[in-house]
């Protein structure tokens, strides 16, 4: 059940990750029809709006990104490689399988998480064990790695998930106190470092 | 019409509290996440037509994991209900999605219950209610049990809630994924359940929903089919999660609002987390509820007690077996009420203040890496905690953990804790007719044999060892407790005591009165002086004894007729303590007996009592002869 502004927006960010990723920040409109396989009017519809914005800029048969919107289009290429770094490297998925996961959840990610991905300066792809985070220090989760469902579903419904803020806010013994999506768990070491976190 | 009525909620989600505010004080509210844990009902009449409402735990998924989420399960598809309410925290409303979501592709009318709005409006968070309501085709209405907001448009809502059947909002998979759900719905007979739900649980491996297919062997077949999701039910809670995730946003508007310097919760926190401070602090408390209870409880014993011996006193039934028989009962039902009654509720009181607090919670998880030597997960401390009022409201609550071996190992470790009815032995008995000194050297034996009977459980249990708060308790924020909530919860948690045992106080009475008549006594005494042998008690002692498992606060006042009045001229202190300990180790009474055959089967339940009952003998008997060595 998606609305069609939904849809828009959608294909709004799509384009600007298409054109993000390109090292030219300059792409055909063919490719773009190509690759987002939706009605054209839903494309034609979102470059205009990205033009209100004044996001792109329509040259030709080719659409280039403004100044404004290469900040925004990194924004999402960044978000984008959280998921299909979480989706290909980890899950060992096909790169095409990745992306098309990718571009269903990527959209899923609250502006908060896309705020904090443009504070790290660099950016990188392997996390590191929540265990090894700095106390108080915000990491973006980006792997959850436990050997059954179980415990994997438990922690998903908790908002434990890819992509969410987390960060230490206490150290107990043999544990420590997480604070993730406004609420605090205590949970153990062992645990924690199933947890993979981008410091 | 009847309509019936589930409420679903994370834990300390303000459930009971919204139920409350339906229909009424009876139910019990809390601050410890979990202390629900079965299906509590209540009913309200509205435009001539009867709601139920059911209750359930508090849950962050109904998946098949905890004994929590079962209930919450079986509530949902076993129960013949209507709809479902769920209790949405505005806070963290993605977390209530996901679980609105597994209501809502189990294809039950749901109505979503916006909780704590004003408390997300203060942390800038605003929620556009009415295009939530829009998206998910039901409605949502924004609520305050405490201000009462919203109920009238919630109950007229529930008038409503089948005409949102079919409307719904469902969660969309991946196209693989979705073609894997076609391929199992397929196959599902045998069930009324909707086969796509059944279909997406068996692909979430719940092991309870594959009988329903008509040949197993699709699981295997489509799983392998599945390439690009070698781990299916992940990706299937990942994207209801990224979905719930991203509705939410798609309603919350974020305004920037200042935050407060490190608040009083942090401090608080800082030091009842801190590695050494929390688990004295932890300790601390429950020394002073326990001060508290001799304190305060005695205090009120002695004002009951003197009241009791005045009414008794302007009673004269007459003469013949009929009128001693009702003044031995009356006699037996007020010397209980007098010496248990206070201990018992100002125990609730108190307990239900550190839980409502927030403050049990971290409790739980200081106390963790003692409950760790039994390999007993850190919640296993609330009905042990629990214990110390009654036990078998205790044994009840030891449904919060999760395996069957875990309920069983805590429930037998209550033998060990002294209930309310066992405190006051050791108090009003021991400390009263011994010494302080006494009472206190009865309570360490007692420390003492839990520990011992732990070892023994853990070799015979076999409980494996587990990650260290792998329960992942929450932590909720601090409150400040309301005194109405307060009262209205221990008496809740008091009725069982009122209302059962009281009317056994006074049986109790009548049968000794009876006994004592026909000449039974000796029928108990003789046989068993084998037993008061090797307590090295008088005979006679064996009556307080027995009687005690009919209903523990007969022991004193047994103790006291047979005795002749005269305890501390018949029995030495070194036998005063003996009396003591043998009356308080084991599966206290027979209502205990009773909870424990309904939560563990007939045979499992005789076996643990009786056992618990030896055990407590031989280690009075080796207790007292360790002793007087000295």
């Amino acid at each position: 059940m998606t609305e069609e502004s939904d849809i828009l927006r959608i294909v709004e960010e799509d384009i600007l990750r298409i054109l993000g990723e390109e090292k030219s920040k300059r792409v055909s409109l063919e490719s773009i029809k190509s690759e987002i396989k939706v009605a054209y009017l839903f494309i034609s519809n979102a470059i205009k709006e990205l033009e209100r914005e004044g996001l792109v800029q329509s040259q030709g048969d080719f659409i280039v990104l403004t100044k404004e919107g290469l900040g925004k289009a990194e924004n999402i290429v960044k978000r984008h490689l959280v998921l299909e770094n979480y989706f290909k490297i980890k899950r060992t998925r096909s790169e095409r399988e990745a992306h098309k996961i990718t571009d269903i959840l990527e959209h899923y990610i609250s502006k908060e998480v896309i705020e904090h991905i443009k504070k790290l300066s660099t950016f990188k792809t392997e996390g590191i064990p929540l265990t090894k985070l700095e106390l108080n220090k915000e990491g973006i989760i980006t792997d959850i790695l436990f050997p059954g469902y179980g415990l994997f579903e438990r922690i998903v419904s908790m908002g434990i998930v890819p992509s969410e803020k987390i960060k230490v806010v206490y150290k107990i013994p043999d544990g420590m106190v997480i604070y993730v999506g406004g609420k605090k768990f205590a949970l153990g070491n062992e645990i924690a470092k199933g947890i993979e976190v981008l410091g | 019409m009847k309509l019936r009525i589930i409420f679903v909620g994370q834990p300390n989600v303000g459930k009971s509290c919204l139920l409350n505010a339906l229909v009424g004080p009876e139910v019990i509210v809390s601050n410890y996440p979990g202390t629900t844990v079965e299906v509590t009902t209540a009913k309200k009449m509205v435009a001539g037509e009867e709601i139920e409402f059911l209750d359930s735990p508090g849950i962050y998924s109904i998946s098949d994991r905890s004994e929590e989420e079962k209930v919450t399960e079986k509530a949902l598809f076993e129960e013949e209900i209507d709809g479902a309410i769920i209790i949405a925290d505005s806070v963290s409303l993605e977390r209530s999605l996901y679980l609105a979501f597994q209501v809502l592709e189990a294809e039950i009318p749901v109505v979503i219950a916006l909780n704590f709005v004003e408390s997300a409006e203060k942390k800038g968070i605003i929620i556009a209610h009415k295009k939530l309501s829009k998206i998910l085709g039901a409605p949502v209405i924004p609520i305050n049990p405490l201000t009462k907001r919203g109920m009238e448009e919630l109950v007229n809502a529930l008038l409503e809630i089948k005409e949102t059947k079919g409307k719904t909002f469902t969660v969309r998979y991946d196209d693989h994924i979705e073609d894997a759900i076609r391929e199992v719905s397929s196959q599902v007979t045998r069930t009324q359940l909707p086969k796509r739900f059944v279909a997406l649980r068996v692909l979430e491996e719940d092991a309870d929903f594959y009988g329903y297919l008509s040949d197993k062997r699709t699981i295997k077949a489509v799983k392998e089919g599945l390439i690009e999701h070698p781990k299916v039910a992940e990706d299937i809670a990942i994207t209801r999660y990224g979905t719930a995730a991203f509705i939410a946003g798609k309603v919350t508007h974020l305004v920037h609002v200042e935050e407060a310097a490190r608040s009083l919760d942090e401090r608080l926190d800082g030091a009842l987390l801190h590695s050494l401070g929390g688990p004295i602090l932890t300790i601390l408390t429950f020394v002073t509820i326990f001060g508290a209870l001799l304190f305060i409880g005695s205090w009120i014993q002695d004002i009951l007690t003197g009241f009791t011996e005045y009414l008794l006193s302007l009673i004269h039934l007459g003469v013949g077996f009929g009128g001693t028989a009702l003044e031995a009962g009356l006699a037996g039902m007020m010397a209980g009420i007098s010496i248990a009654l206070p201990y018992v509720f100002i125990f609730y009181i108190l307990f239900t203040l550190i839980e409502d607090a927030g403050l049990l919670s971290r409790f739980v998880v200081n106390l963790e890496r003692f409950l760790r030597w039994f390999n007993l997960p850190g919640r296993a401390i609330i009905p042990l905690a629990l214990g110390l009022g009654c036990t078998v409201p205790a044994t009840r609550s030891t449904r919060i953990l999760f395996t069957k071996k875990e309920k069983f190992f805590t429930a037998s470790l209550l033998s060990c804790v002294p209930c309310s009815s066992r405190i006051a032995i050791i108090m009003g008995v021991v400390g009263y007719f011994g010494s302080k000194w006494l009472a206190l050297s009865v309570f360490i034996t007692l420390f003492v044999s839990f520990l011992v009977w732990g070892c023994i459980m853990k070799r015979i249990t076999r409980i494996e060892k587990k990650p260290v708060l792998y329960e992942l308790p929450e932590l909720p924020p601090y409150r400040i407790p309301s005194i109405g909530n307060i009262v209205t919860k221990s008496w809740i948690r008091m009725k069982t005591f009122v209302y059962l045992v009281v009317p056994l106080l006074f049986l109790g009475g009548v049968a000794y009165a009876g006994f004592d008549a026909l000449g039974l006594t000796n029928v108990i005494v003789a046989p068993l002086s084998p037993i008061t042998w090797w307590l090295d008690l008088p005979n006679v002692a064996i009556i307080p004894l027995v009687f005690g498992f009919m209903q523990k606060d007969l022991t004193g006042s047994m103790l006291l007729l047979v005795l002749g009045g005269k305890v501390s001229s018949v029995l030495t202190p070194l036998q005063i303590y003996t009396f003591g300990v043998a009356a308080t180790i084991g599966i206290p009474c027979i209502i205990a007996l009773g909870m424990f055959i309904k939560e563990f089967g007939f045979n499992k339940a005789v076996l643990l009592t009786a056992a618990s009952i030896l055990y407590g003998l031989l280690f009075t008997g080796l207790a007292w002869r360790l002793i007087s060595l000295f």
